[in-house]
This record gives structure tokens, C-alpha cells and sequence, in this order.
């Protein structure tokens, strides 16, 4: 029987990982802003949190490192140390260090132990940096409030929850005095500060201000209510108008009761009793007048103060919401998510064995009972798909600790910048997602970004940015990674193709197409190989696993202004929509995403062995392949006439990357909702195809590889092209 | 008298600070006693002020009395966008100098 202890401590290492998550972020945004104190609060509070729950569970080393890592934390939040980049390193570091010290737990590698102990005393020199006296006062209060480790496992984990958790909403009124101005004050400063202290709405009352003839410029009219959420405590808010207490007027109410314990108004009473209907409700209400208004007629309240009171009530909406919210959802395994979505998948498949039992046996009442069983299935299968959701901005954080350690390893200065990262996308597809994005962010940190001096000499600013974006196309996502370094080398990249026998040395190929070869096994430029690149081993890794995931990855540059690597990936890997058709008696499916259209074609127009495969599709000429010859399906492309091949063909036309290209088949069935089953492994190497599904009858249809495909054809016509010219 | 029809365009440019707030209360009070309509721009301006904005609140409040024109336009720089939006003077995250205007009006 299993221990009930271990599914608590299972899931405080998941939240942990979760905190120290948050945690590196945190430390990583402080890099840039060393004094904002919310951000020195919340890595605080995280590392509180890991070690009380820690000592709790019977993690004492993840404990009392943690404590070490507080105490510095500690000084630095109440300003006896500063912030500095070095601390950051450290703490960076450490939390690195707690996050294994969980992973082995029990047995800790001696490596890691001495890593551990090193790390340890070099938290606690930063921390004898403070003022000897200070040093001892904070330690003694650290101490006798946190009682770390063994000695207060009780007191230590009951503590960090309170303070965690301990998020209050104020109402603050700053009225600043009319000559504040001439000591050189700057308001809007102090408002600023106010609104990154956390949440907040700041409303500024402008009524006072007279008009242009009676004005003193010198004089300040403006003054400010604010509702802010914040962890921050009266005392930081107090600290921003320290300078300007006496010149100005300043009023902090606690808005702690407010929240939670919502009484229901009385119309919401009176339904609950059946007393009376909603829309009775609604009427009376349709037909009261406002209170603000009927307080403002009656001169009792100025419209700005019942704006003011507007935009307090709905702050507290807000933040009632984010507290429910929290409450409402649920921690779930995702092996738990995965066998749901196999489950719905199972359902699919067998839903299309009933629709076409139905039209089989032509049964109304059974066609009927189908389509009802389809609506559902489509809805069951939309919503457990979007909760396998997730947004990318969870793979992008990690992303910017790369960035920030593998520029100082290298020397050089870089920022990592990054938008859309609320993008939502199959949790399976992020998965597999982070380890390609790492190989192109270290790829543009390594041959991209120019040394800090390079670039000043290049006329670019001393540090480089990596912007990473993500936003939807489509059922696809787009992840784009530039960097506003050196960009491709073009005739580099040329030489070392011509060497390395993919290209001849004549042949004339695109700038496209020649920079895409970067992505082929092996293939690097680098002079020297580096710890970090150069050994070509990498962007072939990203295009493999971009292929894997039926996304396609393509490189533009700009010599001088950097270089893009954008990725295409699906949103899902699970149940896609596909257009079935058939070739010589065999299924196959082609991802409805690619498709661009359909055409008919007389069998005898198709071009004979040996000519070029071409055909004008809306002006374009577009290079196709017969599929039933390539998957040797019939005979046609020895010369025979297979007898099954029909007069009049199908090309669909479909999209790769950014070419077209025409897929000859027999028949266009339909469009055909596919869930998406790996091939075995026999077959995991075969051109052309990546996957394949089960259709209503029972019968497998492969999913054809429109990327793939559109290659081998771009190929083919490139090489006769080249052949032709040769 | 001289008739104008079409707008006068000011552009007001480098630092909105406290030691400009004087001189553009002149230079709006004489546009507004000249023109009908006034268009100011912001996109030339390195830093604006609660002066030199209190100035502008003024001088709009000002041409309403009197049935003038005075409108913001074009776009305001990024850090004077953020500084107005964290002060609560741009309601919804726009960095366009009508949506200070829109934002503005009711205060």
C-alpha cells in the first residue's frame, strides 16, 4: 500500500519546481531592476515558501539551504545589501542547486554536496557584507522569526503560507500641495512608483485645474486616488511620499474587509426563494435609476467621485476574481490529460465506424442517434483539447536564463526579448518544443550576436536582443527567433556546401534555399568548435524534431542585421481535420491545413516519364507528383496502364513551407476528422507519410508528409532543371 | 480680419518640465487667441510633466469656454506613453495622443 505522505510530498516537489520556476524569473527580471522591491519581495517569499514546505516534508538539506539563501534575500529586502549582478549569479545558482537537491532526493551525489557546500559559504560571506552590528541584529531576528530546519520545522511551515498569501487592497488619496512644484518635485514620479508597487487603478482628478487664464503654472491642481493591490505592505506605499509628507496630503485605508464573505443582493435572495423570476428582477432594476446618477443630480457626490467609487468597485471585482479563481481550479497529472485525449481519440474513431454503419444499413433513427453522438464527440474532443492547452510564456522564461548565462560564458552582452507569450498550444507540442528553441537561441547568442566592441564598431548598440515570438496562424502557431546580430555569411555557407558535395559548384541556387542547408546533419561554418556550437550538431537536431512535430522551420538574414528562424508547428499532435482521398484502392490522408485546393486532370494530360511534372494552377506554375508511382500503389510509372487508374485524376494542391505542390491521386473523398496514430517503427523511416489513422470502417489511411513530399518534388524539378541547363 | 480655416499645428518638442510650464502657457494662450483650432503634437516631446500637462488641460479647457478647437494628435513617444498610462491619465494602453485627449475629457 502506498505511503499517503508520498502523494503530499509528490505534490510539494511539483509546486516547488513551480516556485523555483517563478523564483528564476523573478531573479532574472531583478537583473534589469534592481530596486523594485515588489520583485524582491516575491523572490523572498518563494524561497520562504520552499523551505518551510520543505522542512515540512522531510527535506531538511533543501531547508537549510534555502535559509541561507533567505538571510541574503532578507538583507537585501529590508536595504542593508544592494542588488547586484553578482548576487544574482549566485542566487541563480542556488536556486539551480535547491531544484536538484530535490530531484535526488534522499542520496545526493557527492558533486552536487560539494557544489552545495561551496555555494552555501558563498551565500553566507555576501551576507557578512552587511555592517557587522546590522549583520548580527538582522541575523538574531531572522532567526527568532523564522526558526529554520530542525530546530522550528513547526513554526517554519506555518509561517511562509501567511506571508505568501498576504495580499492586501488599499485606498490611497495623494493630494499633493499647491507649491510642490518649487522644491523640484516631480509628481508624476511618485504616481508611477504607486502603480508598480502591484495591481492598480489610478484615477487623477483633474477638476481643479482652472482654465488657461487663470492658471499658475507654478501651482499644482492635480491630485490622485488609487486602489492598488499589492503585497508590498502599508509601509512601501508610505515610503514613496516620504520626501513630500509635509507638502502634500496623504490618506492609505486598508480595504482587507471588503474582500471575500460577499453578501447576495436582495434580488438574488428573492430568486433563490422562487419569490420572484430573474427577468422580474431585471425589469425592476431596468427601471431604477442609477445611484450615482441620482446622487449627482442631487449635488450630493461630483461625477469624478462616482467614477472614483466606479473604478475602487470593479478593482475589487478583479481581484475577488483572481482570488476565486484560484480557489475554482484544480491540480491535475498530466498522464491523467494524455489518457483522456487517447480516450476521446478512441471515441472519434469509433464514432466514424457508427456514421458509416448508419449510411451502411441507411437506418434513420440510427443516422440520427450518430449525428447527435457526432455533435457531442466534436464538443467532448474541442473541450478536452483545450485543456491540454497552454501557453507558450511557460517554455519562454527558461529560455532567458539561457540567454543570460551563455552571454557572459561567451563574453558578450545580450538581452532576450519576448511577445505573444500567452499563445496557447498543445501541451505535447511545448513539450517538445524546448529543446529546439534552445539550440536556436544558443545558436543566435553563439555565431549571431557580435562581441559587445564588434557591435559598437558596427554601429549597433553594446548588447544584442533575441526576440522570441510566438503568435497563431491559422491551426498553426508561428515562433519566430531573430537576433540583431552579423546574420548568415552567404558565400561561407556556399563554400562549405560545395565541399561537403551539396551543391555543385556551378549550380545557381536561391538564397532561401542555400541557407536552408544549415539545417542539414553536420553542416557548420564555425571556424573553431566552442563548448557552446560549431560542431553542426543542432540545427539538424531542430529540424528533425520540427519535422517530427509536423512543423516546418525556415531561416531568412540579412548580412549585417541579424538572422529569423521562424517555426510553423500545429497547434495539436492529437485529432486533426484531414481531406481523405484515395489512391488505387488505398487511403491515404492529406492535413486539411495544407491544402490550398483541388483540380481535375484527363489521365492523358499528365505528363509522360521523364518530362517535367508542371502545371499552371491560378497563373502559378506548380510541380506535382503522382503519388500512386511514388508509394509504387499501381504501375504507371513503369508504362503500363494500370487498369484501376481512373480517366480523370484529382491534384490536390497543397502549401509547404513556402512552396506548392500538386499530390496526383485517384479520388478526393471528403474532408475527414483524423486522430493522429505514430507508425510502427518499421515504417517510422518511410518518405512521405507521418502517421497514420483508423477510418470508420476499421480500414488504416496514412497521413501523407506534405513537407516531405513538396522537398522530394522541389528536388526532382530543381535537378532536372539543373540537368536541362547543364 | 484674417480668416483661418485650417488648423494651427503645434508641435511641442524636447523637455515638458516645470521650467516650461510659463512659456507654454504664453504660447498657447496667444494660438488660442489667434486660431480656432489648434492641433498639438507630442511626438518631438522627450518628457512631459505635470506642469506643462496641467498647462494643456488648462488651455483645452480654456478653448471649450470660449467654442474653440483644441485637439491632441499624432502619436506620444513610448516612455511618455507609459509614464501617462501608469499615472492614469491614458486609459487603455494606447500611445496615441487622441487617446490622451479621449482619456482626458470628463476630468
Amino acid at each position: 500500500m502506498s505511503n499517503p505522505m508520498d502523494k503530499f510530498k509528490a505534490t510539494f516537489r511539483e509546486e516547488a519546481f513551480e516556485l523555483l520556476s517563478h523564483l528564476e524569473d523573478g531573479l532574472l527580471e531583478l537583473e534589469s531592476q534592481p530596486l523594485n522591491g515588489e520583485l524582491i519581495n516575491a523572490a523572498f517569499r518563494a524561497i520562504h515558501t520552499v523551505k518551510g514546505s520543505a522542512a515540512m516534508f522531510g527535506y531538511d538539506s533543501v531547508s537549510k539551504f534555502a535559509h541561507e539563501m533567505e538571510t541574503a534575500l532578507d538583507l537585501c529586502r529590508n536595504g542593508t545589501l544592494s542588488i547586484t549582478k553578482e548576487f544574482i549569479g549566485l542566487a541563480l545558482k542556488g536556486r539551480d542547486q535547491l531544484r536538484q537537491l530535490m530531484e535526488f532526493e534522499g542520496v545526493i551525489p557527492d558533486d552536487i554536496a560539494i557544489e552545495g557546500a561551496s555555494l552555501l559559504q558563498r551565500f553566507k560571506d555576501f551576507a557578512a557584507k552587511a555592517k557587522p552590528k546590522e549583520a548580527s541584529a538582522v541575523a538574531v531576528s531572522v532567526v527568532a522569526e523564522k526558526s529554520p530546519g530542525a530546530e522550528g520545522e513547526t513554526r517554519a511551515t506555518e509561517a511562509p503560507l501567511a506571508e505568501a498569501q498576504l495580499e492586501l487592497s488599499y485606498r490611497i488619496s495623494f493630494k499633493p500641495s499647491k507649491g510642490i512644484f518649487k522644491n523640484g518635485t516631480r509628481v508624476l514620479n511618485l504616481v508611477e512608483e504607486l502603480s508598480n508597487l502591484g495591481r492598480a487603478d489610478i484615477i487623477p482628478h483633474l477638476e481643479l485645474v482652472p482654465p488657461l487664464e487663470a492658471l499658475d503654472p507654478e501651482c499644482c491642481y492635480a491630485w490622485w486616488e488609487a486602489i492598488l493591490t499589492t503585497a508590498a505592505g502599508e509601509n512601501a506605499i508610505k515610503d514613496i511620499f516620504i520626501f513630500v509628507e509635509e507638502l502634500s496630503e496623504l490618506k492609505i485605508e486598508t480595504l482587507r474587509g471588503e474582500l471575500g464573505g460577499k453578501a447576495k443582493p436582495l434580488g438574488e435572495i428573492l430568486i433563490d426563494r422562487g419569490d420572484v423570476s430573474r427577468d422580474d428582477v431585471r425589469e425592476a432594476l431596468g427601471s431604477q435609476r442609477k445611484l450615482g446618477e441620482v446622487l449627482v443630480e442631487n449635488k450630493l457626490v461630483s461625477r469624478p467621485q462616482v467614477e472614483s467609487a466606479l473604478v475602487e468597485q470593479e478593482h475589487l471585482k478583479k481581484v475577488q476574481e483572481r482570488v476565486d479563481s484560484g480557489t475554482n481550479s484544480i491540480r491535475v497529472a498530466s498522464d491523467k490529460l494524455d489518457a483522456l485525449v487517447d480516450l476521446v481519440g478512441e471515441l472519434v474513431t469509433l464514432q466514424a465506424r457508427l456514421a458509416q454503419t448508419s449510411i451502411d444499413i441507411s437506418d434513420a433513427s440510427l443516422a440520427s442517434i450518430s449525428e447527435q453522438f457526432e455533435r457531442l464527440i466534436s464538443q467532448l474532443r474541442d473541450n478536452t483539447m483545450s485543456i491540454r492547452m497552454l501557453p507558450i510564456g511557460s517554455t519562454f522564461n527558461k529560455f532567458r536564463r539561457v540567454v543570460r548565462d551563455l552571454s557572459l560564458e561567451l563574453g558578450k552582452e545580450a538581452e532576450l526579448v519576448t511577445e505573444g507569450a500567452d499563445t496557447e498550444l498543445d501541451k505535447t507540442v511545448i513539450e517538445k518544443l524546448g529543446d529546439p528553441l534552445v539550440h536556436i537561441i544558443r545558436n543566435s547568442v553563439d555565431h549571431g550576436i557580435e562581441s559587445p566592441d564588434a557591435r559598437v564598431r558596427a554601429g549597433k548598440p553594446r548588447a544584442g536582443v533575441i526576440k522570441l515570438a510566438a503568435r497563431h496562424s491559422g491551426a498553426y502557431v508561428l515562433i519566430q527567433v531573430s537576433d540583431d546580430g552579423k546574420g548568415l555569411d552567404r558565400e561561407a555557407i556556399r563554400a562549405k556546401a560545395i565541399e561537403r558535395g551539396l551543391i555543385f559548384p556551378n549550380q545557381e541556387i536561391a538564397d532561401q534555399e542555400l541557407y536552408n542547408i544549415i539545417f542539414e546533419p553536420g553542416f557548420s561554418t564555425a571556424k573553431a568548435v566552442t563548448s557552446v556550437s560549431g560542431r553542426g550538431v543542432g540545427m539538424d537536431v531542430v529540424k528533425r524534431e520540427i519535422d517530427s512535430l509536423g512543423g516546418t522551420a525556415q531561416l531568412t538574414t540579412k548580412p549585417g542585421a541579424g538572422m529569423t528562424v521562424t517555426l510553423k508547428i500545429p497547434l495539436t499532435l492529437a485529432i486533426i481535420e484531414g481531406l481523405l482521398v484515395r489512391i488505387a484502392g488505398e487511403f491515404f490522408v492529406v492535413p486539411l491545413s495544407t491544402v490550398d485546393g483541388c483540380i481535375e486532370i484527363r489521365n492523358d494530360q499528365l505528363g509522360a516519364l521523364g518530362e517535367r511534372r508542371i502545371i499552371n494552377y491560378r497563373d502559378e506554375l506548380v510541380p506535382y507528383i503522382r503519388l500512386r508511382g511514388f508509394f509504387a500503389c499501381g504501375n504507371s510509372e513503369t508504362g503500363g496502364k494500370d487498369e484501376a487508374e481512373p480517366e480523370i485524376e484529382q491534384i490536390v494542391i497543397a502549401s509547404a513551407q513556402e512552396y506548392r505542390v500538386g499530390l496526383v491521386v485517384d479520388q478526393v473523398i471528403g474532408d475527414y476528422q483524423i486522430v493522429i496514430k505514430p507508425l510502427g517503427r518499421m515504417y517510422r523511416d518511410v518518405d512521405g507519410v507521418s502517421g497514420a489513422t483508423i477510418l470508420g470502417d476499421g480500414t488504416v489511411a496514412l497521413i501523407l508528409d506534405v513537407n516531405r513530399l513538396a522537398l522530394v518534388v522541389q528536388r526532382e524539378s530543381g535537378l532536372k532543371a539543373a540537368a536541362g541547363g547543364a | 480680419m484674417e480668416v483661418n480655416s485650417s488648423p494651427r499645428i503645434i508641435n511641442l518638442s524636447g523637455s515638458l518640465n516645470v521650467e516650461r510650464a510659463a512659456a507654454l502657457k504664453t504660447e498657447l494662450a496667444e494660438a488660442l487667441a489667434g486660431d480656432d483650432k489648434l492641433l498639438l503634437g507630442f511626438s518631438a516631446a522627450e518628457e512631459l510633466d505635470l506642469p506643462c500637462l496641467q498647462v494643456i488641460i488648462a488651455a483645452k479647457k480654456s478653448a471649450e469656454a470660449t467654442g474653440k478647437e483644441l485637439h491632441f494628435m499624432g502619436s506620444l513617444p513610448r516612455g511618455i506613453a507609459k509614464r501617462l498610462a501608469a499615472c492614469g491619465f491614458l486609459r487603455d494602453s494606447s500611445d496615441q495622443a487622441d487617446g490622451l485627449e479621449s482619456s482626458l475629457t470628463g476630468f
